[in-house]
C-alpha cells in the first residue's frame, strides 16, 4: 500500500543518527521549557520555533516535533511531581497524579503518563496516517449546537467528579463559571467584570488559575497547617517503577483515554481540555477502586494523560487535511510549516507527500525518544520531592511565578496568582472542591459561545438546538450520565454496581 | 558532519548574541510585540529583528512579548514607560486601531510616533463551493432581502473582519446594526464553520481562503484591495463589483512618544535600508505578506484617515459610543 | 475531597456563614454587570448579559444553599492555622510584586520569595536564604531569558549580563 511505503521512506529519513540527534535534542529542550508551569506547548513551539529555522527540511520537522512532545510531557511532569500544571489539558493529571506522587507512588504515575502518552501518540499517529479524511468529514460537520451539547455532556459527566457534597461542588463550579464571565465577551465585544482595568480585558488565563490554585493554595494549606502536617513525603515507596497490578489498571485507560481523544481533538472545536475531562469521569465510574480517586488512582492518570496526547494527535487532523489550525499550538505549527515550505491546505497530501509523511515519521520518531529518554529519568525525576520541606516548597513557587511571568511579563497576573493561591486555601480549608473551578472556567465561555452562535444563526430560533442527531445523541447519553445510576437502582433496587453505563 | 558543525553554531548562537557587527548606526534596539509569541505581530517584530540583525543595520535586537486585549496592554506600557527611548519600538497594525475605540483604551496611536507601514492584507468575502451565492451581486441582493438571514464568521466582535462586514452592509445601504455576525477565536474554527455550510459567509483576510479555495472547497467572491491581486487574480474587487469599500489589515512599526527628530530621522532610514534589503524581500515572500512600505507624512495621512472611518463605522455597528 | 461529618453542634458554621455572604456578594456583582450591559444596544441575538444573569442567579441560590447548610451541619471543630507562617508565604508573594514594580529585577525579587517561603517553612537565615535564591533565579534567567528568549523582568542583576 502507498501509505505504508510513503510512511516507511519518511521512517528511513528520520531514524538518520543525525536526525536522532535532533529529535533528542529537541524533546530536550521542550521539557526544559515545557515543565513551566502556564508554559504549554504552543508557547514552548513558538519561543523555541526560531531555533529550527537554520535546520533542513526533514532536521527541523523532526526537531519541532520533539519539542511539541517535550513541551506535552514536560507539563505532566510538572503537574505530578509538584502540582503546577503546565499547560490546561494537563491539569486533570495533576488531580491524581500528585496524590500519587505524595504517598511515593511519583514513579508509577510518571511511567503511566509517558508509555500512555506513547500508547496514545502511537495510535492516534496511525489513525492520523489512515482514518484522516474521514475522521475530518465528521469533524466539518460538527456545528455549534453539536459543540453545546458536547459541553453539556461534559459538564454532566465530569460533576460526578465533584466529590460527596453537591453544594460544595456546584459552588466551586459556579466559582469557576463566573471567573469565565471576565474580560471581552467574543460575540458583542462588550467587557465583563473587567471594572476598568486593561489587564482584565483578556479574562483570567486557564493555567494562571490552575496554577494558583493546586500550587500556591496548597503551599498556603501547608505551611498553615505547620506541625501538624507532619506528613513526610517519601519520594519512592515500593516500586519506582510500574508493577503489575499498575499495568494492569493502566492498559484500559489508555486505550479509552486514547479513543475520547483522538476524534475530539480532530474537531475544530473540540480542543484536549474536555477529553481528559470526560476520560477522567470515565475511568471514576469503571474503576473497580473508586474509592481511590481522589487519593491517587492510576487511571485517573493514565485516562486523561492518553486523552491529552490522542487529542494532540488528533488537532493535525484538520490542520494536515485541511489546513485549519484549530488550536495555538496547531496555529504555531502552521506558521513553521511555512518556514519549510509547506502550505498545509487540502492540497497537502497531493503536492507535498514528502513532507507529510515526514512530518508523521517524526512524530513517531520523536514519541518514541520522548520515552527513551524520560523513563530512565523517572527515579530521578522523583528524588526532587526528598528535597526538605522549605526548599521544596520555594522551589515550586518560584517555578510557579517564573512560568507565569514568562508566559505573561505582567504584574497584574501575579497579582491574580496571589488572590487565587488564596482563594484556592480558603476552597481547601473549608473543604469545597478545587478542580470544579477550574473546569468551570474552562467549560464555561465554551459552552456559552457555542449555545450563541446557533442561535445567532438560526435568528434566535431554540429548535436548532433538538434538530442534529448528533447533538441528540449527546444530550442521551448525558441524561444516561446523569440519571443511569438511579435508573438502574430504580429498575432493580439495587445501587449501581461501579461502571458499566456508559459505554 | 555539515549538521553536526551547524548544531554547534546553533548551540552558541543561542547562547550568545551574534558578535562582530562591523558597522552599526544603532547599536540596541528592542521591539515590542504587542501579542504572544506565534501571532501575527510576533512574528513580524521577530522577522524585523531577524532582518536587521543579519543585514546589520543593528548590532543587536531584541523582542520583547507583551500580550493582552488587542495590543493595547503592550502600546500602554510602550506609551508609560519609553518616553523619549529612542532604543524601542513597537509593532502595530490596524486592529490596535479598532482595539483601542472598544477598549476604551486610555493611550492610542497618536500618542506614539509612527514611522512606517510595513506590511499588509486584503479582506476577502468565501462561501462553500456548493452555495447558492455565486457573486457579490448575489450577496448584496440576499442581504437587502434580509441581512439577519446572512450569518458571516469572522475573527472576534470590532475586529478588522467585524469591522469589513459593517462597511460592506453599510455601503449597499443596509443598517449595519443589523449584521449578523458571527465571531470565533481562531480562523481554524471560522473556517470550519465555512467549509461546514453552518454560516452563510466567512469574511477574513485572503490568506485564510487562499488554500480552500484552489482546492475547490470554497468560493471566493470578492476581496477588500484597490486592484485585483496577484496571488487571486480572477477575484473580484468589492468596488469593481459596485460596494464602495477598501481596507486593508495592515502592520506597522512605530517609536516611542517624544523623541527628537534626528532620532526619528536616524530610526525612519534604518527601516527604510531594511526594507529595501534583500533579507527583507525574502523574508516577505516566505511568509506571504505583501509589502505595502509607505512611510512618512504619507503613512501619518493614511494612519489618520483610518482612524476616523474605523470610528464611524464602530459607531453604526453599535460597538462603541 | 474528604468530607468530616459534624462533631460538634454548637450554633451555625461561622465560616460558611461568611462564604455564603461572599457568594451573595459576587452574585449581586455580576447581576450589576448584566444590568449594566443589557443597557448597551447589541445585535446578537442572546446578548451578552444573558449568562451572567443565569451565573448570578445561580450564585444566589448557591448562597443560599450554603447558609442553609452552615446552619443544619452546625459548627464544626477545624484544627486552628497558624498565621506566622502563612504570613512569611504571603510576604514573600507580595514582597516579590512590590520588588518587581520597583524594578529590581527577577532574581532579586524571586530570590525573596524564596527566603520567604522558606522561612515560612521553619527554615532560616532569611539572608543566607535570600543569598541562595538570588544566586538560583540569577541563574534561571540566564537560562531562560537569554538562551530561550522568555521575556522575564531584568532589573540591575540582570542588566550586567
Amino acid at each position: 500500500m502507498d501509505t505504508f511505503a510513503a510512511l516507511s521512506q519518511g521512517l528511513m529519513v528520520a531514524l538518520q543518527p543525525m536526525n536522532l540527534l535532533f529529535a533528542f535534542v529537541g524533546v530536550m529542550l521542550g521539557t526544559a521549557v515545557g515543565v513551566l508551569p502556564g508554559i504549554g506547548p504552543a508557547l514552548t513551539v513558538a519561543l523555541l520555533l526560531p531555533i529550527t529555522f537554520k535546520l533542513d527540511p526533514a532536521g527541523s520537522l523532526i526537531m519541532f516535533a520533539g519539542i511539541y512532545y517535550g513541551g506535552m510531557y514536560g507539563g505532566s511532569t510538572a503537574s505530578i511531581l509538584l502540582n503546577t500544571p503546565g499547560e490546561s489539558s494537563s491539569i486533570v493529571t495533576a488531580l491524581e497524579g500528585n496524590k500519587m506522587a505524595r504517598a511515593g507512588r511519583g514513579g508509577p504515575a510518571l511511567a503511566t503518563a509517558a508509555i500512555g502518552s506513547f500508547v496514545a501518540g502511537t495510535i492516534a499517529t496511525i489513525g492520523l496516517a489512515l482514518v484522516a479524511p474521514t475522521v475530518v468529514d465528521l469533524a466539518i460537520s460538527f456545528g455549534p449546537e453539536d459543540y453545546f451539547a458536547l459541553m453539556v455532556l461534559a459538564f454532566t459527566t465530569v460533576s460526578a467528579a465533584f466529590g460527596s457534597s453537591v453544594t460544595r461542588g456546584l459552588t466551586s463550579l459556579f466559582i469557576g463559571l463566573a471567573l469565565g464571565l471576565i474580560g471581552i465577551d467574543l460575540q458583542s465585544g462588550q467587557a465583563r467584570l473587567s471594572f476598568g482595568v486593561p489587564d482584565l480585558l483578556d479574562g483570567v488565563e486557564v493555567t494562571t488559575l490552575a496554577v494558583a490554585l493546586f500550587a500556591i493554595g496548597e503551599t498556603l494549606s501547608v505551611v498553615a497547617a505547620g506541625a501538624r502536617a507532619d506528613e513526610i513525603i517519601e519520594p519512592v515507596k515500593g516500586s519506582v517503577f510500574m508493577n503489575k497490578e499498575d499495568w494492569k489498571r493502566s492498559w484500559k485507560p489508555w486505550l479509552r483515554g486514547t479513543f475520547l481523544g483522538f476524534p475530539i481533538g480532530a474537531m475544530p472545536a473540540g480542543g484536549a481540555e474536555i477529553p481528559t475531562f470526560l476520560s477522567y469521569a470515565l475511568e471514576k465510574r469503571l474503576c473497580r477502586k473508586p474509592d481511590e480517586f481522589g487519593n491517587g488512582a492510576i487511571e485517573g492518570v493514565a485516562g486523561p494523560e492518553a486523552a491529552n496526547n490522542a487529542a494532540a494527535a488528533g488537532v493535525l487532523v484538520p490542520l494536515l487535511t485541511l489546513g485549519l489550525p484549530t488550536s495555538a499550538t496547531a496555529a504555531i505549527m502552521l506558521a513553521g510549516f511555512q518556514q519549510y515550505g509547506m502550505n498545509p491546505g487540502p492540497l497537502l497530501f497531493a503536492t507535498n507527500p514528502d513532507l507529510v509523511w515526514g512530518l508523521i515519521a517524526s512524530l513517531f520518531i520523536a514519541n518514541g525518544m520522548l520515552l527513551v529518554l524520560n523513563l530512565p529519568l523517572v527515579g530521578l525525576w522523583v528524588r526532587l520531592l526528598a528535597i526538605p520541606r522549605p526548599w521544596l516548597y520555594g522551589g515550586i513557587l518560584v517555578f510557579a511565578t517564573l512560568g507565569t511571568l514568562g508566559a505573561n511579563p505582567s504584574l497584574v497576573e501575579l497579582g491574580m496568582l496571589l488572590v487565587f493561591g488564596l482563594l484556592g486555601y480558603v476552597l481547601r480549608r473549608y473543604d469545597y472542591p478545587i478542580a470544579p473551578v477550574v473546569v468551570g472556567l474552562i467549560l464555561g465561555p465554551l459552552a456559552e459561545q457555542q449555545l450563541r452562535r446557533a442561535l445567532a444563526i438560526s435568528v434566535g430560533d431554540p429548535v436548532v438546538l433538538f434538530q442534529s442527531p448528533v447533538a441528540l445523541t449527546l444530550y442521551a447519553l448525558s441524561a444516561l450520565a446523569l440519571f443511569g445510576p438511579l435508573l438502574f437502582y430504580v429498575i432493580t433496587g439495587r445501587k449501581a454496581p461501579v461502571g458499566g453505563d456508559e459505554d | 558532519m555539515k549538521h553536526l558543525f551547524r548544531g554547534a553554531l546553533l548551540a552558541a548562537a543561542v547562547a550568545a548574541a551574534p558578535l562582530g557587527a562591523a558597522y552599526a548606526e544603532i547599536n540596541e534596539l528592542k521591539i515590542i510585540a504587542p501579542a504572544a509569541p506565534g501571532g501575527g505581530w510576533d512574528q513580524t517584530a521577530r522577522s524585523i529583528q531577524h532582518v536587521l540583525q543579519t543585514d546589520k543595520l543593528v548590532q543587536n535586537v531584541q523582542v520583547l512579548n507583551v500580550p493582552g486585549a488587542g495590543g493595547t496592554i503592550g502600546l500602554a506600557q510602550f506609551v508609560n514607560g519609553s518616553k523619549g527611548d529612542p532604543n524601542v519600538m513597537i509593532v502595530g497594525g490596524y486592529v490596535m486601531v479598532g482595539a483601542i475605540i472598544t477598549n476604551k483604551s486610555p493611550v492610542n496611536l497618536s500618542m506614539v510616533t509612527p514611522i512606517a507601514r510595513l506590511t499588509g492584507e486584503y479582506e476577502a468575502i468565501a462561501v462553500p463551493a456548493n452555495s447558492p451565492l455565486k457573486s457579490l451581486a448575489d450577496l448584496v441582493a440576499a442581504l437587502k432581502a434580509d441581512p439577519q438571514k446572512v450569518s458571516w464568521a469572522g475573527g472576534s466582535a470590532g475586529g478588522t473582519d467585524h469591522i469589513t462586514a459593517g462597511l460592506f452592509t453599510k455601503a449597499i445601504g443596509v443598517d449595519p446594526r443589523k449584521v449578523n455576525y458571527i465571531a470565533f477565536s481562531g480562523g481554524g474554527e471560522s473556517l470550519a464553520s465555512i467549509l461546514g455550510g453552518k454560516v452563510t459567509v466567512g469574511i477574513s483576510s485572503l490568506s485564510e481562503y487562499d488554500a480552500q479555495a484552489k482546492a475547490g472547497k470554497l468560493r471566493i467572491l470578492g476581496v477588500s484591495s484597490a486592484a485585483r491581486l496577484p496571488e487571486a487574480p480572477d477575484v473580484p474587487t468589492f468596488k469593481e463589483s459596485g460596494v464602495d469599500v477598501e481596507i486593508q489589515n495592515w502592520r506597522m512599526i512605530a517609536a516611542a512618544p517624544g523623541i527628537t527628530a534626528e532620532q526619528k530621522q536616524a530610526l525612519s532610514a534604518t527601516i527604510d535600508k531594511m526594507v529595501k534589503s534583500k533579507a527583507w524581500t525574502d523574508m516577505l515572500a516566505q511568509k506571504g505578506w505583501a509589502n505595502t512600505y509607505l512611510s512618512g507624512e504619507a503613512f501619518d495621512a493614511q494612519l489618520a484617515k483610518d482612524i476616523a472611518a474605523t470610528q464611524t463605522i464602530l459607531k453604526d455597528i453599535g460597538l462603541a459610543q | 475531597m474528604s468530607d468530616p461529618r459534624p462533631v460538634s453542634t454548637h450554633g451555625p458554621d461561622k465560616a460558611r456563614f461568611v462564604i455564603a455572604f461572599a457568594l451573595a456578594v459576587l452574585s449581586l456583582v455580576i447581576g450589576w454587570d448584566a444590568w449594566r450591559l443589557s443597557g448597551i444596544n447589541s445585535y446578537s441575538a442572546v446578548g451578552p448579559e444573558v449568562f451572567p444573569a443565569l451565573i448570578a442567579a445561580g450564585l444566589a441560590l448557591l448562597a443560599l444553599a450554603n447558609a442553609v447548610e452552615a446552619v443544619r451541619e452546625g459548627a464544626q471543630d477545624r484544627p486552628r492555622d497558624e498565621i506566622v507562617p502563612m504570613a512569611w508565604v504571603l510576604a514573600g508573594l507580595i514582597g516579590q510584586i512590590v520588588l518587581l514594580a520597583f524594578g529590581a529585577g527577577f532574581a532579586l525579587a524571586t530570590g525573596w520569595l524564596f527566603a520567604a517561603t522558606a522561612k515560612g517553612f521553619g527554615k532560616g537565615p532569611l539572608w543566607g536564604h535570600f543569598l541562595a535564591g538570588a544566586a538560583m533565579c540569577f541563574l534561571i534567567y540566564v537560562v531562560f531569558a537569554k538562551g530561550l528568549q522568555l521575556a522575564l523582568p531584568a532589573g540591575p542583576l540582570e542588566r550586567l549580563i
